[in-house]
């Protein structure tokens, strides 16, 4: 039987018209050597516009990034590519980096688009119990140790529960452990002594809280991009950088959309992330404080949002790259979360229509919310709207409760209960509460006591929230500046 | 390191003594290997034609060898390898450096000294 074409006409390298093609991109034919540029050319068109700090008609002008890079790396295959050709095409210095130790990471190099380099590494080995996953970052560390212009930094997916973690990047946290019970959708925040501080059992305490595989998932994303931008603004990173492809963002999109994100889906593509911490400081003093370095904002570009999956393998491949591989014990076949049943949809879509792909991702990059955003959301910090209670009681189908009593350890003439469902994206709250058939969490409120992550906690002390809590703020401004004292330059 | 092991080599065990044979090299990477014995790299050598249904016989094609690596080298989780009668979705093949959706892609006829590479591209950003 006649099997329809993958390409258009030719088996003739469209770019050379001379050599026979060696890949099919979404219909079009490449040789081997007309698709080194045409990928590169990709990454740089993505990526270049967004270097300078401020947008340039010209173009043509130097690129010099505000601060340093960071970049993201999973193990998995685009990130694996995505270093490659960031290492190819800002810091190519082969000749200069044999001779001498100095060659590498503190390299002199003027012209330099970004000063200083590293790339971070988030272990989740130890989300689930000992022995499940294996930590990989040796593994990693072996990659990236090729890359003499990079420094390598291991994150653990631990430390968004660890207070030491926090307060070595300039964050407070309060000597009181904030807990949120997830049993009901006020989340209501419960004070309590610090009870354990081990971070590991916080952060399993955390995911076994929440409601379905899904929002295990995506909550585990969220942390680790949080640790990515708290550290990329630690190391006044203007840029931090992520392997997302074409495929992947497009999996990334729809699967944000189907849980509730449909508000960030910009975000999903490219988004520009100021810290709680610089918003809290520049509240908290009238002498507008800036951050040390000058470094407010984090850009985060995916470089390779154009670039499929199939062309990031031939990459790897043509380029002899070892993929050490990303994480999956978590969820081993991808049947059991919206993440895997999207992912399994859109691969088998790229192949039997590959242009599809990138139109899901076009289609997404014209959506605009329709409201401002109100403010951020201290779990994933991405802009939030406000309200999300209103609207949900207004088109969900539910008995109503009468308002929860306090929890058993809060004395009766403490302030009344304070919700930290106001201060949430619809996504975020989405995924603390969203009750499945399948749920993953045990009924009895003890279970749903769940631990928040550390930015979250600084926020609820921070924000306005400390208002609400009626008697008191829990830290006042003068603290505050003196925790933070490292990160402010006065004028 | 999956680099510094030899090639496995396996040969169809249905081969007669006088029948043509095309010996060939299958590449494993992106992961794949890991349902492969983690073993990369393997020489295998297949007949040059192969039944194809009601007594007839076909000569030796991709699909066949897909469904041959399944039979006999795969050591784990076939759903991971193969959809049906091709691969997965996500699974990049190449002929001798060339996509195989420019070779007919399980259509084409192996020829003796190919060497056909799947590669997961499964292992996400
Ligand atoms: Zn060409
Ligand atoms: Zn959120």
């Amino acid at each position: 039987m006649p099997r329809k074409s993958k390409f258009d006409k030719s088996k003739t390298c469209i770019k050379c018209k001379t050599a026979r093609g060696n890949i099919v991109i979404r219909h079009a034919v490449y040789c081997k050597t007309c698709f080194t540029p045409l990928v590169v050319t990709k990454y740089k068109r993505c990526l270049d516009p967004h270097i300078n700090a401020a947008p340039d008609g010209q173009r043509r002008s130097t690129l010099k990034a505000s601060g340093n890079l960071l970049i993201g790396l999973s193990g998995g295959l685009g990130s694996t590519v995505l270093l490659d050709i960031t290492s190819r095409c800002y810091f190519s210095t082969k000749s200069s980096t044999e001779d001498g130790r100095k060659g590498g990471k503190a390299h002199p190099k003027n012209d330099r688009v970004w000063k200083q380099a590293s790339v971070c590494f988030v272990d989740t080995s130890r989300a689930f119990s000992e022995g499940v996953t294996k930590d990989r970052s040796e593994d990693i560390r072996a990659m990236v140790e090729q890359h003499k212009e990079f420094e390598f930094i291991v994150l653990r997916l631990e430390d968004a529960f660890d207070i030491s973690w926090w307060k070595q990047l300039g964050g407070y946290v309060p000597s009181s452990d904030i807990r949120a019970n997830l049993a009901n959708e006020d989340l209501v925040i419960t004070e309590a002594h610090l009870q354990s501080s081990d971070p590991v059992a916080s952060l399993r305490s955390y995911l076994s809280s929440l409601p379905t595989a899904t929002a295990v998932r995506s909550s585990i994303n969220t942390l680790a991009r949080l640790l990515l931008l708290h550290t990329a603004r630690s190391m006044q990173c203007s840029h931090l950088l992520l392997g997302t492809s074409l495929t992947s963002l497009s999996i990334s999109l729809i699967n944000s959309i189907a849980q509730g994100g449909g508000f960030n889906v910009l975000e999903e593509s490219f988004e520009e992330w100021t810290p709680q911490i610089a918003r809290s400081a520049q509240d908290a003093s009238s002498d507008s404080p800036h951050l040390a370095g000058g470094v407010c904002t984090v850009r985060v570009v995916r470089p390779l949002r154009d670039i499929g999956m199939k062309e990031c393998a031939a990459w790897a491949w043509w380029n002899g790259l070892q993929v050490v591989g990303k994480d999956r014990t978590f969820d081993p076949d991808g049947k059991q979360t919206i993440g895997g049943l999207t992912k399994d949809f859109i691969v088998g879509l790229e192949r039997d229509y590959p242009s599809t792909v990138s139109t899901i991702a076009r289609t997404c990059a014209k959506l605009a919310p329709k409201n401002e955003p109100d403010g951020q959301c201290i779990v994933c910090e991405r802009p939030a709207q406000r309200g999300i209670q209103d609207w949900k009681s207004r088109i969900s189908i539910r008995s109503l409760e009468p308002p929860s009593p306090h929890p058993p350890h809060v004395a009766s003439d403490d302030p009344p209960p304070i919700s930290l469902t106001p201060h949430l994206c619809y996504a975020c709250h989405t995924t603390l509460i969203s009750r499945s058939s399948r749920s993953t969490v045990q009924n009895g409120a003890e279970a749903s006591l769940a631990p928040l992550p550390v930015w979250t906690r600084s926020a609820l002390v921070e924000s306005d929230a400390a208002d609400v809590m009626g008697t008191k703020r829990l830290v006042d401004h003068e603290d505050m500046r003196n925790a933070i004292g490292e990160f402010l330059l006065h004028d | 390191m999956p680099d510094s092991q030899p090639d496995s080599s396996h040969s169809d065990s249905n081969l007669s003594q006088n029948e043509p044979k095309i010996p060939l090299r299958v590449e494993f990477s992106g992961g794949l290997e890991l349902l492969f014995s983690n073993q990369r790299s393997h020489r295998i050598t297949l007949p040059s034609t192969v039944p194809h249904g009601d007594g007839t016989t076909k000569p030796t094609d991709i699909t066949y060898l897909i469904d041959w690596l399944r039979r006999n080298l795969l050591k784990e989780r076939a759903e991971l390898f193969t959809d049906g009668a091709t691969v997965r979705p996500g699974i990049l093949v190449l002929v001798n450096d060339s996509d195989w959706e420019l070779e007919g892609e399980g259509d084409y006829q192996l020829r003796p000294g190919d060497e056909i590479v799947f590669i997961s591209t499964l292992h996400g950003g």
